[in-house]
């Protein structure tokens, strides 16, 4: 696929469940699309500022900031949206601190379940019309939704729905309306779900792309799997490696060598063998999972790889955009 | 004699805590198995386990009591039971069920709460209910008295703290001054307080009329109107589950992975622990990378070199480069645990490694619970 097809929703929602690589995708999908001369704003909803660490640049704001060229960003405090929601619709600015307390956002989330996602998603919609708070105009060519992992997702989806069908009659109905088509827009908005080559999040994502389908009537985007350990030894190597296992002969290994040089000690040498079987069990385990996800999906399925960095930092990124591309292109 | 081991001999009530993820399932389970093991008779509640551990444990639904681990499953896991498990997966909507019934002044209102329509909704959004219902369903088990020890896992919330707040933000939110307005003009009582927070009152309910319309609002403040009848009998067994937690016959058991997002919560959620009076018993570190060997140290010539050579010498190169990653790995794992180790005394943390298989049927359990007990104290 092209990549800039790939790009063309102007809205791209990248969802899965907690600590999978929503934030990480989020950024490489960015840096993907910056390298194409896109303007790309990628919006953070919960309160950890992993982004703006990825990117290492200040903690961000309601307002977007350039965290890397062409690469914005923003942080959705439900409370802020709401503030942003009165005076766009009804005029009214921050008038008392009742508005701000989050036992009214409770209250209101109580009465109409998904508000906050709905504000959150409203703030989404007024990004993708090019509205900011303040005076500066903005005209992003895509808007990144790191989505929240608290709640489902579906939840978050759905809300403007499940609004819609419990709302009847009620003012925020023409909202949510305006919200569901823009979720449900195929020309507007792509979801993407992220998740792990793990039982539970395997299972959960296909019951996510299911619900999303049968539930919203849209087609979930790509599946990434991300941490997928990559291949270490080939076919040969890893034959070989199991003649010098069985044959008890891996101390040859610490000939080899010392053909170079290299001192190795029989510890060495155990440790060594004891990292690709590691590897090689994590792998089958994975491989497993990877496998009952693409039985049960017929969505494109696209891995990324476990990078083995001491924290992942800009350059992680820009590797992780580069296999994005490649595996992209190949779909 | 590992902490776990130790508390699990000692308490009755042990309750698994940390961010999502991290295995705090695996390892109630792994617990509540290994003590069940040593004779006990044990009950493991449980949030969300995976598919395949619940099927383990012969757990095909949800249920509102634990139900006993058939002892067959462990023979033909080659596990030698001397005691009882028993387990259970929490429903939180029955559970909510349950205290309505309990608490409700009458058989009458318990009805119209449980038929209002608002309820199903709220059942599932009122912020801290899961958390709640766990509680709730902790205390009735151990009042109840018939088992040596309960392991409770905790709901798998974004961040360990909320669970240990929840009781509080359910009752503090009952209570709030704004839920107050809303239901005023459904209480008989509220005459006084009105009139005096008249404007800021009027205001509000105006504002959120607006945004939800009045049927909805009006919905609403019903349900929460016939909900207060409950409140005194909410607060008073948040009072006595906080009671129990305290207590000498309680222990936590603080789950982390060795990432940094998952340390700096721990790290954060026992001094918590501390300030709340809560037991402090064990930190498991999970799902730890294992340091198999010291750093080797390669020339990069060397390794081109091996690279250019034959099939051996390639080989070889790459399982330089690979033991080279995940020693990258080890050290950013005990970079991050360090922060954690100044808080920690030493004699509490318990190391279980990332297994080479899953966690998820009575062997893979019983391979965690080896690392629980018998492990070494600390690496
Ligand atoms: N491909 C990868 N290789 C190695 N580590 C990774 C990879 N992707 C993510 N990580 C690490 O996994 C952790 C979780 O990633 P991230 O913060 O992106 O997840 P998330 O889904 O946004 O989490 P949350 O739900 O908490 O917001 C981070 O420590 C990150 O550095
Ligand atoms: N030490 C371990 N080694 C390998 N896999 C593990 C280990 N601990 C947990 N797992 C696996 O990790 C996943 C998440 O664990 P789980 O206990 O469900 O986490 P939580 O309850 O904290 O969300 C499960 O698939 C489990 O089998
Ligand atoms: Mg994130
Ligand atoms: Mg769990």
């Amino acid at each position: 696929m092209e990549l800039d097809d790939f790009l063309g929703p102007r809205i791209i929602i990248v969802s899965g469940k907690g600590g999978v690589g929503k934030t990480t995708v989020s950024a490489a999908l960015a840096i993907v699309a910056a390298r194409r001369g896109r303007k790309v704003c990628i919006t953070e909803v919960d309160r950890k500022g992993t982004l703006a660490k990825l990117f290492d640049s200040e903690p961000l704001t309601y307002e977007p900031s350039e965290m890397s060229p062409n690469v914005w960003g923003i942080h959705i405090e439900p409370g802020d949206a709401l503030a942003e929601y009165l005076d766009v619709q009804y005029h009214m600015k921050r008038i008392s601190w009742v508005f701000t307390t989050t036992h009214f956002l409770d209250i209101i989330t109580t009465t109409a379940p998904g508000f906050k996602d709905i504000l959150v998603l409203g703030k989404v919609w007024y990004l993708e019309q090019g509205r900011t708070r303040s005076a500066v105009k903005h005209s992003f060519d895509n808007v990144i939704v790191d989505a929240p992992a608290a709640g489902h997702m579906l939840s978050f989806l759905e809300s403007p729905k499940g609004l819609t069908d419990a709302l009847r009659v009620g003012p925020i109905r023409r909202q949510a309306e305006w919200l569901v088509d823009m979720v449900t827009d195929p020309h507007r908005t792509k979801v993407h779900l992220v998740t792990l080559p793990e039982e539970m999040p395997v299972i959960e994502t296909l019951e996510t792309s299911e619900a999303l389908r049968r539930r919203l009537g849209i087609r979930s985007g790509a599946i990434f799997v991300n941490a997928v350990y990559s291949e270490l030894l080939s076919k040969q190597e890893r034959s070989l490696l199991a003649e010098i296992r069985s044959a008890g002969r891996t101390a040859e290994l610490a000939k080899v060598a010392a053909r170079v040089g290299l001192d190795l000690e029989e510890e060495d040498v155990d440790a060594l063998v004891g990292y690709e079987r590691f590897l090689e069990a994590r792998r089958s385990i994975q491989a497993r999972h990877l496998r009952a996800l693409r039985r049960g999906t017929e969505e494109p399925v696209v891995t990324l790889p476990f990078l083995f960095s001491a924290g992942l930092a800009l350059p992680d990124i820009e590797t992780l955009a580069d296999a994005l591309e490649k595996e992209i292109e190949a779909l | 004699m590992s902490a776990v081991s130790e508390i699990a001999a000692r308490k009755e009530v042990i309750v698994c805590a940390g961010a999502g993820g991290v295995g705090k399932t695996t390892v109630a389970a792994a617990v509540g198995l290994r003590a069940a093991a040593e004779g006990k008779k044990v009950a493991v509640l449980t949030i969300d386990p995976a598919r395949r551990l619940a099927t383990s444990l012969g757990l095909k639904e949800l249920g509102n009591d634990p139900s006993r681990v058939s002892p067959r499953r462990f023979s033909s896991a080659g596990i030698d039971m001397r005691g009882e498990l028993y387990a259970m997966m929490l429903d939180t909507k029955s559970t909510f069920d349950e205290v309505v019934m309990r608490y409700a002044p009458s058989d009458e209102q318990a009805e119209t709460i449980l038929a209002n329509r608002l309820y199903r909704n709220i059942a599932g959004t009122l912020s801290g209910t899961q958390e709640y219902m766990a509680m709730e369903k902790l205390y009735e088990l151990h009042a109840a008295g018939g088992y040596d020890l309960i392991v409770i896992d905790t709901p798998p919330t974004r961040n360990a703290l909320d669970f240990l707040d929840a009781p509080r933000r359910m009752t503090d939110f009952l209570d709030s001054r704004v839920l107050k307005w809303l239901i005023l003009p459904y209480t008989r009582a509220g005459g006084g307080i009105f009139r005096m927070a008249n404007a800021a009152a009027t205001t509000f309910l105006r504002v959120v009329k607006r945004i939800v319309g009045s049927e909805v609002l009006q919905d609403t403040a019903e349900f929460f109107a016939n909900l207060q009848g409950m409140y005194d009998g909410f607060k008073q067994r948040a009072r006595e589950v906080a009671q129990l937690l305290q207590s000498d016959a309680t222990s936590f058991i603080v789950v982390t992975s060795p990432a940094a997002d998952s340390v700096a919560e721990a790290t954060f959620f026992s001094s918590r622990l501390n300030e709340a009076g809560l037991p402090f018993g064990a930190l498991v570190v999970n799902r730890v990378h294992p340091r198999l060997g010291d750093p080797i140290a390669v020339r990069p010539r060397v390794l081109q070199r091996l690279e250019r050579g034959d099939g051996e010498e390639r080989l070889l190169a790459k399982l330089l480069d690979n033991y080279e990653a995940f020693m990258r790995v080890v050290s950013l794992e005990e970079k991050n645990l360090a922060a954690l180790a100044r808080r920690v005394p030493k004699h509490c943390w318990v190391r279980v490694p990332y297994l080479e298989r899953e966690a998820v049927d009575l062997p893979g359990l019983w391979a965690v619970s080896e690392q629980l007990f018998d492990g070494p104290a600390d690496a």
